[in-house]
């Protein structure tokens, strides 16, 4: 058999060469004998095999659903890793209000708007500045 | 499969079609169905197609493979193929009698 076929059938996955495997060789034989290209066969397996890997199999989709769920559980561990390192700090930040950070004068409007005491964390934006307290 | 007259081989592609009309008049193994297939339609089919076709008409029920004789394995369609093929060639038969039916009105 042509050594591009040969290549070609081995790009199929191992259950399918198991099935097929033989047959499909000996098609391409066949077909060699009856004067089509080599090339246009190995071609055609190719293509086959590119399908074939891409199909959803159910043994396949368990798998993929196996390491995305891995994927989004390690994800989420190092989200709160990360929050639970940061959150200290945070705390540490905001437990004293910085007399620094008070809006300017004039830059409220509302009295009702002005932050709690000890709640300092509003952001002031007006023409184009932004202020974090 | 064809479920309360649905057309399922409406999106199985050309190549499955040809193969369940093939095995309509019996079970073949893949050289004789690409054989068939070039006398019947005049379209050569590529191998690689042919088993994806294969496969995937066998995973819907529509064929089934039969004990293989030394290295080639026969195929035959099954009664819900038979059905699907049925269901398919009528809805295939209307179109084309409302395409000829058209070209008629038209004059063309």
């Amino acid at each position: 058999m042509d050594r591009l076929v040969e290549a070609s059938l081995r790009c199929y996955p191992a259950r399918w060469r198991q099935r097929h495997g033989d047959e499909a060789a000996e098609l391409a034989a066949l077909l060699i004998r009856d004067g089509r290209p080599a090339g246009s066969i190995a071609r055609s397996y190719l293509a086959g095999a590119v399908r074939e890997w891409l199909t959803p199999r159910p043994g396949r989709r368990v798998r993929a659903m196996a390491c995305a769920l891995l994927a989004a559980t390690s994800l989420l561990g190092v989200s709160a890793g990360l929050l639970a390192s940061a959150g200290p700090a945070k705390a540490a930040s905001t437990s004293q209000p910085h007399a620094q950070c008070r809006p300017a004068p004039g830059l409220l409007s509302a009295p009702g708007l002005l932050p709690a005491p000890g709640r300092a964390h509003v952001i002031i934006r007006k023409a184009g500045h932004a202020r974090s307290c | 499969m064809a479920v309360g007259g649905q057309d399922v081989l409406r999106r199985v592609g050309e190549a499955s079609v040809l193969i369940l009309i093939s095995l309509a008049g019996g079970p073949k193994h893949g050289y004789a169905l690409i054989q068939d297939i070039k006398e019947l339609a005049d379209v050569q089919l590529g191998p690689g197609t042919l088993y994806g076709a294969l496969d995937r008409l066998e995973r819907l029920g529509l064929i089934e493979s039969l004990p293989a004789d030394d290295r080639r394995r026969p195929y035959r369609i099954t009664a819900p193929g038979a059905a699907a093929l049925r269901v398919h060639l009528d809805a295939v038969e209307r179109v084309s009698a409302a395409g000829r039916l058209r070209l008629q009105l038209g004059g063309t």
